[in-house]
């Protein structure tokens, strides 16, 4: 009620009604307020694309403009474009199409591969480890005649899809947004029992969900395979339920004669029950991490009952063999209380039955796999996690250090909307925060925001993807291999250190002179084709092609002595040589030129050395 | 200051940095000029070097106690004696209990000196025998907490006693930035060091310009962040340019083996003799997750700890005029099986051991407790139990040679228990 009262009362006043504030369930609508922050049309274009896509394209601050800047951002948030051009470039890659089943028969891990050729009489036991070249081919056919393949392809073309899916999707927002709550709901492939289960999860859980509600998500990574393995609660089971009762009165009673029997049933038994037990790690990062946050207000022993609550929840077998039984198995426990949803199992043989209390409510006792969801579906919308992820959020698309009332204001439409993504960024750029100038270029690009984003600046080709992904890597994001459930930090502290500074200004030079294998960038196409008068021309031209809506003039000023240096004509040339190879004629007729207008060839090298300073800026490494 | 700074990036190199320049370069190289005149930029810093042995080294079969009735039993085939033989392949006795593998004979005179220390026993309070859950919580340094977002050897360097680092505090020779060095202190992973500049291939006049362009530009930015960083670059890269790095030569009578962790180890020695700040490195050493014939005095395992001990002993006698700052940590996330497994390797165990080398190590000794290998002794009866936690060891190690302050927060939640093995 305070609340209202301290919102509506003063909009009361301005307008005469405000619909919002007793209504609260009513979603928020789009509306901009550049104008009054100062900005134009093409300025305030410039900012939602900085913010929502993985770069402008050269044409695209026009094109949002003619659109309408809302009817752009609701187009984004609907993300209803078909992706033709996009599809038509991942129909090279089939691996990234595969259930988690098909992933797991037809990329088996190395030490799989081994056991099944010693067991195929392939290859011997005392072979194994062999270096020699024997030993390797007999593997190679073993996996080709069985159509078994490395992991490594499947992981090549996972990396692929999402930087063709960067570069190309129109609906740029869903790919950003899925960056990012896969970023948020960490998996990693550095841990190699959760890898094969990764590019499902990408698929599966996190994109299609990526504009969708906070619950649904939560829940779905909660169940996904590649989170059970990452944060290790598919092994986490109690024996505190009947399942495990009625073993306990069944095995003593019928070896009680005879000691020795009962005496090794029991102590199996207990073996079993000792390798079995309550893992902690999910529930407490699903509450320090994905909900709450560390400061959010729970206690270690909240902690310990929420893994309580998910105990039982594990991966459905995959191996075919044990598959039949376990279908048996979970028709005759469904009454029970068994849950199977895809690949995920709700195992109530191994779910604590007892009374659990987290956050001072009771769940349970005997309630399964429901107060699971019911745990989880509280944890998404406690006011806590309202807050930490709407920081997130705004962390992500307005500053490092977003102001307080954006958040609140953010935080009020999660609770008001239940979760609801949509709305939260709805609120985020219907605010004045967002665009007010200490907002603007206030982000440092990630090295894959720079990568993908020169890409789209340059309209350059992506024909073979890979080799960006070791620039990217180089540069300090090694995707999909953050080893810590954190994800990487999103502060500009944290990308920008020595060593990989020099290496963006080295990804732009060598970007921008075609000597990233598989990425092809036309410099010339990008100015129509108009040659520059002279270095600096080029310089002013393509500044404002690949920075648009920027003031450049300092930058612009800077660079121009260097590009004024008497000797650089010659410095120049020899570079062509370098490139240009053997044509001699053109070489000595330049020798001689210092201001005239620079040869074809010679040309194209100054202007990627131009275009490579102007991505290496710094500049450019904000957004 | 804007014509100092001219001179100062026509000139480039680290020949004027005696004729006061300060306010226009970065302040980590001001504080170094004015440290020492000479053209080294650093007064000497203490350097600690950590080892990362990736897949879980069988300390059982690297530091054997070979009188051990039960080991014998449970390794037929994985076991060696400490009797002198024929072949000179028997185990190095180092007390009368425990034998050091023949592989590793260059670690013998290190031990025989004092100045190599070995902890068996030494693991993890966590049980896990995950390979990457074990390998992340001894690098985050918390075992039983996966959301620590920072690792422990960032913690040291925050640590650390001065106010300012050098952009190489803290360097990795990796490709990927370690978990050890996850967090906010600057550290620097880098596979190659002769990568650290600025480079368009083929065309040395284009990237003299770009490099000259970017310099500049960095320099004048209005971000403070990138304006420090791009300075910082730039130094560095320059301290770098004066080393010839290609032609390195190690000090007189020094081969490095060929492998991976020897060119790390030799480029951290490049960097410690370039006096560039340099306070903890990073190194790793792969292959040691021996399920398949691990073998004896040759195979798998062998010719893993040839090269290990091979390229630290390299290392060692090629710093051998600054050995009194240098000290050397080996790591792995746990130990093997005692028993050996149906293809004559080991499976994933609990303790192993480690080795410690230096100038303050109380060396020549096997620190830790290992009791007999009885069954009963058996952490869930099958493997070498963890008698001395991993923290106790590199808190010990990284306070007193890197004299960390307030030393608490290197471990959270944990109170260190020093075991005596570094020289206070």
């Amino acid at each position: 009620m305070k609340r209202i009262q301290r919102i509506s009362f003063p909009l009361l006043l301005f307008f005469g009604f405000w619909f919002y504030s007793f209504h609260p369930a009513e979603p928020p609508k789009i509306k901009f307020p550049y104008k009054a922050a100062g900005l134009n049309d093409r300025q305030a274009a410039a900012h939602l694309l900085s913010r929502f896509t993985f770069g402008a394209t050269p044409s695209q601050i026009d094109a949002v403009v003619k659109q309408g800047l809302v009817a752009w951002f609701e187009s984004q948030l609907n993300a209803t474009y078909k992706d033709d051009s996009l599809k038509s470039r991942l129909g090279a890659y089939d691996a990234i199409n595969l259930s988690n089943e098909e992933v797991l028969l037809n990329f088996p891990k190395n030490f799989q591969v081994v056991r099944m050729a010693i067991n195929d009489s392939i290859i011997s036991k005392d072979s194994v480890g062999s270096k020699s070249p024997q030993y390797r081919a007999a593997i190679d056919n073993y996996m080709a005649s069985n159509g078994f393949r490395p992991q490594k392809d499947l992981n090549q073309q996972f990396i692929n899809q999402k930087i063709l899916r960067s570069v190309y999707s129109e609906n740029q927002l869903q790919e950003v947004m899925t960056s990012f709550w896969f970023n948020h709901f960490n998996v990693s492939l550095t841990k190699d029992d959760c890898s094969h289960f990764i590019p499902a999860y990408e698929r599966d859980v996190i994109r299609p969900q990526a504009l969708g509600n906070f619950s649904d998500l939560l829940i779905a990574t909660a169940k996904s395979p590649a989170m059970l393995y990452y944060l290790d609660n598919f092994s986490s089971a109690s024996d505190n339920n009947p399942f495990n009762k009625k073993k306990d009165k069944k095995q003593p009673q019928p070896a009680a004669p005879t000691g020795a029997v009962a005496d090794t049933l029991i102590a199996r038994l207990k073996k079993i029950r000792k390798e079995k037990g309550i893992n902690e790690n999910y529930a407490r990062e699903v509450m320090e991490l994905h909900t709450m946050g560390v400061d959010g207000g729970y206690s270690q022993q909240d902690v310990t009952e929420a893994a309580r609550v998910l105990t039982g929840w594990t991966i459905y077998p995959f191996q075919v063999n044990r598959k039949t039984k376990a279908l048996e198995r979970s028709a005759r426990f469904e009454k029970e209380g068994f849950v199977r949803d895809g690949d995920f199992l709700f195992a109530a043989n191994r779910h604590d039955a007892g009374t659990k209390t987290v956050l001072g409510k009771q769940y349970g006792p005997d309630k399964g796999y429901a107060e699971g969801v019911e745990l989880l579906n509280d944890l998404a919308i406690h006011p806590s996690t309202a807050k930490f992820i709407c920081k997130k959020i705004a962390t992500r698309f307005v500053s490092d250090q977003p102001v307080q009332s954006l958040v609140e204001k953010m935080s009020k439409t999660f609770l008001s909307q239940k979760g609801d993504i949509k709305a939260v960024l709805i609120t985020m750029v219907s605010a004045r925060e967002f665009w007010e100038p200490g907002a603007l270029r206030e982000k440092t690009k990630s090295p894959f925001e720079l990568a993908i984003g020169a890409i789209r600046s340059l309209n350059a080709k992506v024909e073979d993807p890979y080799p960006l992904f070791n620039w990217i890597s180089r540069m300090g994001e090694r995707i999909y291999s953050y080893q810590a459930p954190t994800g990487f930090p999103d502060k500009g502290q944290y990308w920008i250190n020595t060593g990989a500074l020099l290496n963006r200004m080295n990804f732009g030079l060598a970007l921008a002179s075609g000597k990233i294998s598989g990425i092809r960038a036309d410099l010339p196409a990008l100015n129509q084709y108009h040659e520059p008068e002279s270095s600096q021309a080029a310089l002013v031209t393509y500044s404002k092609l690949i920075i648009p809506e920027r003031d450049l003039a300092k930058t612009v000023e800077r660079l121009k002595p260097m590009l004024n240096d008497p000797e650089l004509s010659e410095k120049v040339n020899k570079a062509s040589q370098a490139t240009a190879g053997n044509d001699n004629d053109m070489q000595a007729a330049n020798k001689t030129t210092t201001t005239a207008k620079p040869a074809r060839k010679e040309n194209v090298t100054m202007l990627a050395q131009v275009v490579g300073v102007i991505i290496g800026s710094p500049e450019y490494q904000r957004r | 200051m804007k014509t100092s700074r001219r001179v100062f990036l026509k000139s480039g190199g680290l020949a004027l940095f005696g004729i006061g320049l300060a306010g226009s370069i970065p302040p980590f190289v001001a504080r170094a000029v004015a440290a020492e005149q000479n053209k080294m930029p650093f007064n000497k810093r203490k350097t600690l070097i950590c080892i990362f042995q990736r897949g879980a080294m069988d300390g059982l079969m690297a530091v054997t106690p070979f009188n051990d009735p039960f080991l014998k039993a449970a390794r037929p085939n994985l076991m060696m004696s400490a009797a002198q033989s024929a072949n000179g392949k028997s185990l190095i006795d180092l007390d009368g209990k425990f034998g050091l593998h023949p592989s590793m004979q260059a670690f013998e005179p290190l031990f025989r000196e004092g100045r190599l220390g070995i902890v068996h026993g030494i693991g993890s309070p966590n049980t896990t025998r995950s390979h990457f859950d074990a390998q992340d919580y001894m690098e985050s340094g918390t075992p039983f907490q996966k959301g620590t977002p920072s690792g422990w050897l960032n913690r040291a360097l925050g640590l650390l006693q001065e106010d300012h680092l050098s952009p190489f505090a803290g360097v990795a020779l990796t490709s990927a930035m370690p978990r050890s060095f996850y967090g906010d202190n600057p550290s620097v992973a880098i596979s190659n060091l002769q990568d650290f500049s600025i480079q368009m291939r083929g065309n040395q006049a284009g990237t003299n310009m770009a490099a000259k362009s970017f310099e500049e530009l960095y320099d004048k930015t209005a971000s403070g962040l990138l304006q420090e960083a791009g300075r910082e670059s730039f130094e560095a890269m320059k301290i770098l340019k004066t080393a010839d790095l290609k032609n390195y030569k190690p000090a007189e009578g020094v081969t490095y083996p060929g492998s991976a962790l020897a060119n790390a180890l030799k480029q951290i020695a490049q960097l410690i003799k370039m006096n560039v700040g340099l306070e903890v490195a990073f190194a790793e050493s792969n292959g040691w997750d021996t399920h398949f014939n691990q073998g004896t005095d040759n195979g798998v395992f062998a010719r893993n700890v040839a090269d290990l001990s091979n390229s630290i002993s390299a290392f060692w006698n090629d710093l051998s005029a600054y050995q009194d700052d240098v000290m050397l940590m080996t790591m792995t996330e746990f130990g093997r099986t005692v028993r050996q497994n149906g293809t004559r390797g080991t499976d994933h165990g609990r303790a192993s051991c480690n080795f410690i080398l230096g100038n303050n190590v109380q060396g020549g000794k096997v620190y830790g407790r290992v009791d007999e290998l009885s069954e009963d002794n058996l952490e869930d009866k099958r493997d070498l139990a963890v008698t001395t936690d991993f923290r106790s060891v590199f808190s010990e190690v990284a306070t007193q040679h890197l004299h960390l302050k307030n030393s608490a927060t290197l471990f959270p939640e944990w109170k260190q228990e020093n075991i005596g093995l570094i020289k206070t």
